[in-house]
């Protein structure tokens, strides 16, 4: 992968708790793209669905990283900011967004409907600012742990996501790594090493989706 | 997002914002999806005039027959939505409840009594966002084997729906348009449904007219 091959790109980088603390995606993952040249926010808000991401809503935790500035984290206080006020912000070349396991009800009936109305809402206002738009599925975790994370149904989610992203580019983040392969500290948040892999694949994706490769020719 | 705060307080009082050296912070425990599913629930004229809903508040809406069909509204499952239409002196009280992942069609028909209902009910499985999905409802007791046959093609849409029921279906995004047949025949003019719209779902409603069946096409919008 060449290290140049986001170069001048401002990369808009949203997503749940997966991006909220320290030695989660937030930092490798900024690092990483930051690497290949583009210039990144990354912003993070633990359960925070797509729908959460429309107005402000209150979250348990967060983070915030803008280029080369330390990531700043929140506890209690931290809230999600609507899209379209980091969309006007930031004007970013592509938003990439990391939301799945907030939304797989694990445990639960899955909430077709529920999912369904979410995720469309957000990926039609992110459509109607013509911003091109990545979503990164959720990958394996292990089956069990205090959030009750399953096999099946984070296939399922994944699937879901697959057929709803639409028009952003769907990176099916299950084909990174095996069922249970990146160790976790509670059947859904990785290790620092799970959370490196991730990082590194999702680069690749970004890096060889259609906006990207568009952008060479 | 909905929290549910007995579980927050429980995280807070079990310390599960662990710092443990050398790998990653421990979450605070979230919910990951709703406590039930979202559910809908949109009002239809069928009748052959202009006619009234009325909400339990006492709001008033005119439902023309050239905009026969609401936006869907949305509605807590499990409970009990109270109103009504009416048409002149003839009333048909509406109390409905829907299950969760629920999207009911409340349709008025013109009764020999003044007015009826017909509640249809869907509970989708197949969100697409790269197909339109489009629904017949046959809500003409008179229209037998509602039949959506594809002009120009010798294909159908939907097959001998009968009356009273609702048959969806996913397809490509496409400009189509379709005639309707009733126990075989041919009624109204056929109608263009113009160029679907990927991720769109829309509702073919065949209702009852004064000498046959009319066609009523919408798209299933959700109110904001």
């Amino acid at each position: 992968m060449a290290a140049s091959a986001l170069l001048g790109l401002s990369l808009l980088v949203i997503g749940e708790s997966h991006m909220s603390a320290k030695e989660y995606l937030i930092n490798p993952l900024h690092d990483e793209l930051t690497k290949q040249g583009a210039i990144v926010h990354s912003v993070g808000a633990c359960g925070s669905n797509a729908g959460d991401w429309l107005k402000i809503s209150p979250a348990p935790c967060g983070g915030d990283r803008k280029g080369n500035q330390k990531a700043v984290f929140k506890g209690r206080d931290a809230t999600t900011t609507p899209i379209q006020q980091l969309i006007a912000a930031d004007k970013p070349d592509l938003i990439v967004m990391i939301i799945g396991d907030t939304m797989a009800s694990y445990g639960k009936p899955f909430p077709q409907t529920w999912a369904w109305q979410n995720v469309t809402n957000l990926t039609k206002v992110i459509a109607d600012s013509h911003v091109a738009c990545i979503w990164v599925g959720p990958a394996w975790g292990n089956s069990g742990g205090k959030y009750v994370k399953t096999d099946e149904r984070v296939k399922y989610m994944s699937t879901f996501l697959k057929n709803n992203v639409a028009p952003c580019t769907y990176v099916d983040s299950l084909s990174f790594s095996k069922p249970g392969q990146w160790e976790t500290l509670d059947g859904e948040h990785f290790t620092p090493l799970g959370y490196k892999s991730w990082s590194n694949q999702i680069t690749e994706s970004i890096v060889a989706s259609p906006f990207v490769t568009a952008r060479k020719k | 997002m909905h929290f549910k705060p007995c579980l927050i307080k429980l995280a807070m009082l079990s310390t599960l914002f662990v710092s443990v050296t050398g790998i990653a912070e421990e979450m605070a425990l979230y919910p990951t999806g709703p406590s039930q599913d979202s559910s809908f629930v949109r009002f239809v004229n069928g009748t052959d005039q202009a006619i009234t809903l009325t909400s339990s508040g006492a709001k008033k809406m005119v439902m023309p027959i050239n905009q026969a069909a609401t936006s869907f509204y949305p509605i807590p499952a499990k409970s009990t939505l109270k109103g009504s239409f009416s048409s002149g002196k003839a009333q048909s009280d509406i109390a409905l409840s829907v299950k969760p992942g629920e999207f009911a069609s409340v349709i008025a028909l013109t009764s020999p009594a003044g007015l009826k209902q017909l509640i249809l009910r869907e509970q989708p499985d197949d969100f697409n966002a790269l197909k339109a999905s489009v629904a017949l409802y046959n809500a003409d007791a008179n229209c037998i084997n509602a039949t959506l046959n594809v002009v120009g093609r010798a294909v159908n849409l939907f097959d001998k729906v009968p009356a009273g029921n609702l048959q969806r279906r996913a397809l490509n995004p496409v400009k189509i348009s379709v005639q309707l047949l009733c126990n075989a025949q041919r009624v109204s003019a056929p109608l263009d449904l113009g160029l679907l719209q990927a991720g769109q779902r829309y509702s073919v409603f065949v209702l009852p007219a004064k000498q046959t069946s009319r066609i009523y096409f919408t798209s299933d919008n959700i109110a904001q």
